[in-house]
């Protein structure tokens, strides 16, 4: 190979401390938050003088802390089922499908990814201004989902693009109807394509802010919700603590992911 | 006449300009082995295709024991069916795989195990119910999805190249196991590949397909004693083919005329005109050889000699057309004094020769 790690040489060296600076980069940020949280400094002072569970305390004793995480729950809860389902027939439609403008509905459903959040966000919120939809769950879930919808459409569609055909086929004259076939077939055969689109799904619902800001109301308030609006009124430790319990779920999600996909390998 | 099991009328298979298929017609009897033979894009895929009901012919009829199965989906046609990749399901055990048709066909959980069992013996696969497939090779998968196939007793099994992605040993061997079952289990098979030895291996009879069309349908014996076209003359079998002009032609016979003013009469002529340019076939073991330049035979200079065991090897070079390989059994007298360099004359019985048109 041309770019081979072991024949290097001294950029060898330079690659390492680069990658291990970036690392620290993006780690560093969160060691941070998670250190704070426990700090007893009102003033998010760093080092923190001393340690304390105060702010967990208080923010437990916040109902409304609670409740906006059960929104959080709730709406990436919706999303991911959503966005599976639909991720799993667009793709299949974009696989299989031999149509006129093929690519331009594949291109279409992508654009969500590249397009400002915050356009997209503007112009849902016009859109269900206008509706008389804003500030329900109903919206809520249709303006995560259109984020969602691109990783799972990648992902399943990846798994697809890897899945002979004739598989299906034979399940077909087994005896199996079409959507029996790919329901006790494909499906399970593409699952971890599936598994990675509800990841996905999820964590672009769960710590999504800006498209939340817009669709939330004072009822309706997801976590990233909470900690903003809270953020915007005074800066406590308490924010610290909600951030990292974010953030620990998070982590949480990735690790069961990668286990559950490591289990399935083997 | 009596009725066919399986009867193909006139299968016509078009896609835009294209015609991939055009009129195949063809009765297979009951528990026959057929083969459909062919270069690839020949339309024999295609034909299998539309038995599996994964394509509609533009045209055409299929009856299965005289009732057409063309309005019946794929999946209520009950035809078995191995594929020329590996199609087992991944995340199902072998045993899941076999008992997957009865699972769909919701059997009583006796009667699935009892069947499975049974069926994985038939491929000698006894013992391999939790395995997954992943960890079968290339051989196994094929005989657990051909189990598969049988195991809800089918009325006919299409094969699509089974053994094209494995090597030539494990072929033979599963070949060998192809024609055990087919015996054993007296099924239908309609099997394609586009290996004549595999063909004239396993077969009752063979179809040979060119450009979409049957050329020929008969046994093994049928297509390279009498083939009634000239590709089907080349595909089975080794052959020569010499160009010759049609001097005169009465009730399927030619009297031809070949290069160097060879005259040769009583020559059976197939193809729609009966004068003008032909292709002589010479089959390499149906040509005797004799040292020195007769006078009235074709003539030439032998180039190469092959020991091939159980016979000879004769390449001879004719002036002015391409060479011709002559085969002779070992020991066969004409041998004694041969070698490269000598001049040789070739002669053969008009009756076992054939001209194209």
């Amino acid at each position: 190979m041309l770019l081979d790690f072991d024949k290097l040489g001294v950029l060898r060296g330079f690659l390492v401390g680069l990658t291990m600076l970036v690392c620290l980069f993006l780690i560093l940020p969160i060691v941070f938050i998670a250190a704070l949280s426990f700090g007893s400094s009102q003033w998010l002072i760093f080092p923190p003088p001393s340690w304390t569970f105060k702010w967990y305390e208080e923010l437990f004793a916040d109902s409304r802390w609670f409740y906006s995480a059960l929104t959080s729950l709730k709406i990436a809860a919706i999303v991911t089922v959503f966005s599976v389902i639909i991720g799993f027939l667009a793709a299949l439609g974009l696989n299989r499908g031999r149509f006129l403008g093929r690519d331009i509905l594949r291109a279409l459903f992508l654009t969500p990814m590249i397009l400002p959040v915050v356009v997209l966000a503007v112009a849902l919120y016009a859109v269900f201004l206008r509706l008389g939809l804003a500030g329900t769950t109903f919206a809520f879930v249709i303006a995560h989902l259109l984020i969602a919808l691109p990783f799972s459409i990648i992902s399943i569609g990846n798994a697809l693009e890897g899945f002979d055909r004739s598989i299906e086929d034979a399940a077909i004259l087994c005896g199996a109807n079409p959507w029996e076939a790919r329901l006790r077939v494909t499906v399970p055969a593409i699952s971890h394509g599936i598994f990675g689109a509800a990841v996905f799904s999820f964590l672009a619902s769960w710590d999504e802010v800006v498209l939340a800001i817009f669709m939330a109301s004072p009822t309706l308030q997801t976590l990233p919700v909470k900690i903003w609006s809270t953020l915007r009124q005074d800066l406590t430790p308490v924010i610290a603590a909600a951030s990292t319990l974010l953030i620990a779920f998070t982590i949480l999600l990735m690790v069961l992911a990668a286990l559950f996909r490591k289990g399935k390998k083997s | 006449m009596t009725q066919a099991f399986l009867s193909i009328r006139g299968i016509r298979k078009v896609y835009g300009p294209v015609t991939a298929v055009e009129n195949v017609t063809m009765d297979i009897g009951e528990g026959e082995f057929m083969t459909f033979l062919g270069p690839s894009g020949s339309g024999k895929s295609t034909t299998l295709y539309i038995l599996a009901g994964f394509q509609d012919p533009s045209d055409g009829d299929i009856l299965l024991r005289g009732k057409s199965i063309l309005a019946t989906p794929s999946h209520k046609r009950s035809i078995g069916m191995v594929f020329q990749r590996y199609t087992l399901f991944p995340h199902l055990s072998v045993g899941e795989n076999v008992a997957f048709p009865l699972r769909i066909r919701r059997r009583p959980q006796t009667e699935i195990a009892e069947r499975v069992k049974a069926a994985l013996k038939l491929v000698r696969l006894e013992g391999f119910e939790d395995r997954k497939p992943a960890l079968l090779s290339g051989g196994q998968q094929q005989r657990v999805a051909l189990a598969r196939a049988l195991v809800y007793n089918p009325p006919v099994l299409l094969m699509d190249e089974p053994l094209s992605a494995l090597d030539k040993k494990l072929r033979e061997e599963i070949q060998f196991e192809i024609r055990r079952i087919h015996q054993e289990t007296g099924v239908t098979i309609l099997y394609v590949t586009h290996d004549q030895e595999e063909a004239l291996r396993l077969s009752d009879r063979i179809a040979v397909f060119s450009q979409g069309e049957i050329d020929q349908i008969g046994t093994g014996p049928e297509l390279y004693a009498n083939p009634t076209t000239r590709f089907v003359a080349g595909f089975i079998g080794d052959s020569n083919f010499i160009d010759a002009d049609v001097v005169a032609s009465s009730a399927g016979k030619a009297q031809l005329s070949l290069p160097g003013g060879v005259v040769v009469d009583g020559v059976p002529l197939h193809g729609k005109v009966a004068k003008g340019r032909a292709s002589l076939l010479l089959r390499p073991e149906r040509i005797e050889l004799e040292a020195g330049t007769l006078v009235g035979q074709l003539t030439g200079t032998v180039r190469d000699i092959t020991f091939l065991g159980n016979n000879i090897h004769v390449m001879v070079e004719p002036s002015g057309i391409a060479p011709i390989s002559v085969r002779l059994p070992f020991g066969h007298s004409a041998l004694s004094g041969l070698s490269p360099g000598t001049k040789v004359s070739m002669s053969f019985n008009p009756a076992d020769s054939h001209a194209f048109c």
